[in-house]
């Protein structure tokens, strides 16, 4: 009897286990048949010479192409165009990844620490790619645009500076333009006799009379709590001076003791009221979706959401305008908040030149023309706005292009931890469960922490 | 005679090569990992000894987890183990008869071949605060909504639903066919003395299947402690952290924040809860004594 309960009791410890084992079975790639792949071509090169009618098959290279638009007409757009600079380069052959936003983020960190990077991933400006610049991990662009000026002259400099580290170096080149505008409803603001806001107190005012009128003022959705940064790093920007700020955002100093940070959750909280009811609970496309279904009147929104919204709803009249200023507020008030968003090449890539080359077509102005007309976004190409129509676009381009400064995402800027205890704690602000003032000491105690986790991270590079 | 006595072990070879290499090595290794400083994708890491430990159980985060888990465990417990297996009773009993019998048992299984993440999207929807389901259900009651997922008090319960739901009919299953292992005899005899169904129930059905309502048990309380997909795909620990499970932040440390060490130390405590669990388990219910 006691040897069988010991059986026993060896099966389920080796059960649980093994049921543990199996939770933490992450990702994993099967990159495998690409290298083997790599190997024979090599091969094939090396020999491959006499026997000429293999020779264009034995030349070829695979360029491993990760992106995180899986989702129509984005994902059918980037397949046509890879397969078009295939058959214009038969000796390119691409391997095409494509995972939805949040598993990228995941999934790409994962991807960098194996044997089988990607030869050009999609990434976030910010702290997001210098975690990978920090390990070596990215091939720096700086180069091949002093080599190319034509290149580099066809490109919007100012969004390339938001792809460009505080040492100089260009790493990414941008794939769409973006930035957060507050659109609203042209017909209910007629109706109701408003006019778009341009501070602060006349946006509570356009508000007041919204809500007095039985309309849900501005449609939010905060489940996933990125949503409710956007309005943060605006706010931000708004009531803490740009030198504190950087200070703060840096994780080696971060401290976010300025009252202005307080002030902005307090006016973010301002602006509950006027918002969907119990915003933790709703998606934050389904605040797009109430917004495009004229149930509310305004929405703050990305550029690269007008071609969701047309999608939704063909008819829908809508107008634009920035973030409202706040009278005397101590920040930075001219700075527009988005950041483009592009793509890198591995600095341990086997074909830089060739990728150099991809994304010089891919991220120009010919495929940028094809771009905004097919799917709506604007590449960071010159003169792609000819023949586009759209007037909404056309306002969103021109108020990038008339930024003084752009203003990065809040949870790309701020270091993981440091970002998650934000986000956290503005997911409870917004339930009413802290103060503005319980918010930023969770905030500030999380970074002290980052402080020495960056420390301890520091010494493992030396 | 020797070579007899030998050959099992070399067909035991490969499966226990195969149980050390994907089950142990990795459970020591993770237990190793818990002292060091790492990400995913740096090549260099930095011992820290036992400061993730002290990381982990200081973090604010850490009794909202416990509490998460424990009740996740409970009421499972009492939902799906108990409730289910009053279910699997029921239609063991005479009350159903021929082929409603097999309609109910699938109808109950049913929910438990979906997708995890697909029943956790649909019950988003069915938990939207202003157009889901659940809340115009109430309204037709008369009753008043809630934002379900959104409420820091609610959230997590009604994710707990949401499994309750889906797992029951599972366990149902399960005991369904255990109870049908019960030899007619012991039944039959217990009729002829006058033993009712309630009294068949407790004393002959129960104990005969003991061993299934064990592994049962296990598995509720093993899957309650690493508990993810469901909180990841309805509020991913959220509004704030009030949602949050032991699964969940230990993904969150390997893979938003880079910090390996962190969960390695999530994955050793979940390790250590389970075994204690299950070994409690089996010593209560004296497994493998009738």
């Amino acid at each position: 009897m006691r040897k069988r309960s010991w059986k026993r009791l060896t099966a389920a410890v080796l059960a649980s286990v093994m049921a543990l084992s199996l939770a933490a079975c992450g990702g994993g790639g099967s990159g495998e048949t690409q290298a083997a792949a790599e190997g024979e071509t090599q091969a094939a090169g090396d020999t491959g010479a006499a026997d000429s009618g293999e020779a264009a098959s034995g030349d070829q290279i695979t360029i491993s192409f990760m992106h995180r638009f899986p989702d129509e007409p984005y994902n059918s757009f980037i397949n046509a165009k890879l397969a078009e600079y295939e058959e214009m380069h038969p000796e390119i052959k691409f391997d095409i990844n494509a995972t939805a936003n949040q598993e990228y983020k995941e999934k790409i960190k994962v991807v960098m620490g194996g044997n089988e990077k990607p030869d050009i991933f999609f990434s976030w400006v910010g702290d997001f790619t210098e975690r990978f610049i920090r390990e070596n991990l990215v091939l720096d662009l700086t180069p091949y645009l002093e080599e190319d000026p034509e290149w580099k002259d066809s490109l919007i400099e100012s969004q390339i500076a938001q792809y460009t580290t505080d040492d100089g170096m260009v790493y990414g080149i941008p794939f769409r333009l973006d930035c957060k505008l507050f659109f609203y409803n042209t017909r209910i603001f007629e109706e109701n006799g408003l006019e778009a806001p341009t501070t602060w107190d006349e946006l509570m005012d356009v508000c007041e009379k919204l809500k007095a009128a039985g309309i849900t003022p501005i449609s939010f959705g905060n489940q996933e709590t990125w949503s409710a940064s956007h309005y943060i790093g605006t706010l931000n920007q708004i009531f803490v001076p740009d030198d504190v700020r950087a200070k703060d955002y840096d994780p080696t100093s971060g401290e976010f003791t300025d009252p202005g940070y307080v002030e902005a959750l307090e006016y973010y909280q301002a602006l509950l009221p006027y918002m969907t009811e119990n915003p933790n609970g709703v998606q934050p496309d389904m605040g797009r979706t109430m917004f495009t279904m004229e149930q509310s009147a305004m929405y703050f929104a990305e550029l690269i959401e007008i071609p969701y919204m047309q999608a939704d709803n063909p008819n829908l009249e809508y107008g634009m305008f920035k973030f409202p200023e706040v009278e005397g507020a101590p920040g930075n008030q001219e700075i527009l908040t988005g950041a483009p968003e592009g793509f890198v090449i591995c600095s341990e890539t086997e074909h830089p030149e060739e990728c150099v080359e991809f994304l010089k077509w891919f991220l120009g102005p010919e495929v940028g023309k094809e771009q905004i007309q097919e799917i709506g976004w604007f590449n960071a190409a010159k003169g792609t706005t000819d023949g586009v129509t759209d007037q909404a676009l056309l306002d969103g381009y021109d108020t990038i292009m008339n930024a003084t400064a752009m203003g990065p995402w809040l949870d790309n800027a701020l270091y993981s931890t440091v970002c998650d205890e934000y986000l956290t704690a503005v997911s409870d602000l917004t339930n009413g469960d802290v103060t503005p003032e319980e918010a930023m000491a969770r905030i500030q105690a999380k970074a002290k922490e980052a402080q020495t986790l960056v420390a301890t991270g520091a010494t493992e590079e030396e | 005679m020797k070579t007899k006595k030998r050959t099992p072990y070399f067909y035991m070879l490969p499966g226990v090569l195969m149980v050390l290499l994907f089950v142990y090595i990795p459970v020591l290794t993770n237990i190793v990992y818990s002292f060091f400083r790492l990400s995913s994708y740096s090549a260099g890491q930095t011992f820290v000894g036992l400061d993730n430990y002290r990381r982990f159980f200081t973090d604010p985060v850490f009794p909202i987890m416990l509490k998460n888990n424990i009740l996740y465990c409970v009421i499972s417990l009492i939902v799906q183990v108990g409730f289910g297996t009053f279910l699997a009773l029921v239609l063991d009993s005479t009350l159903i008869k021929g082929k409603a019998k097999n309609f109910f048992r699938n109808l109950y299984y049913m929910p438990a071949l979906i997708s995890l993440t697909a029943v956790g999207l649909m019950f988003t929807f069915i938990y939207e605060p202003n157009i889901g389901f659940l809340n115009k259900v109430l309204e037709i009651f008369g009753l008043e909504g809630h934002s379900w997922l959104g409420d820091s008090k609610l959230a997590i319960f009604s994710i707990i639903a949401m499994s309750q739901w889906q797992f029951t009919g599972y366990i149902t299953l399960l005991m369904v066919v255990a109870f049908q292992n019960v030899s007619q005899d012991y039944i039959e005899a217990a009729k002829i003395d006058g033993a009712g169904p309630v009294k068949r129930a407790l004393t002959i059905m129960l104990p005969l299947a003991k061993e299934q309502l064990l592994v049962c048990t296990i598995i509720t309380v093993i899957g309650a402690f690493k508990l993810y997909t469901e909180v990841y795909a309805t509020t991913s620990g959220g509004p704030g952290n009030s949602s949050q499970v032991l699964g969940v932040f230990l993904y969150q440390q390997a893979f938003l924040h880079d910090d390996l060490g962190m969960a390695a130390v999530t994955g050793v405590f979940i390790f250590v809860v389970t075994v204690a669990l299950s070994i409690l388990q089996i010593r209560i219910t004296r497994s493998g004594e009738i």
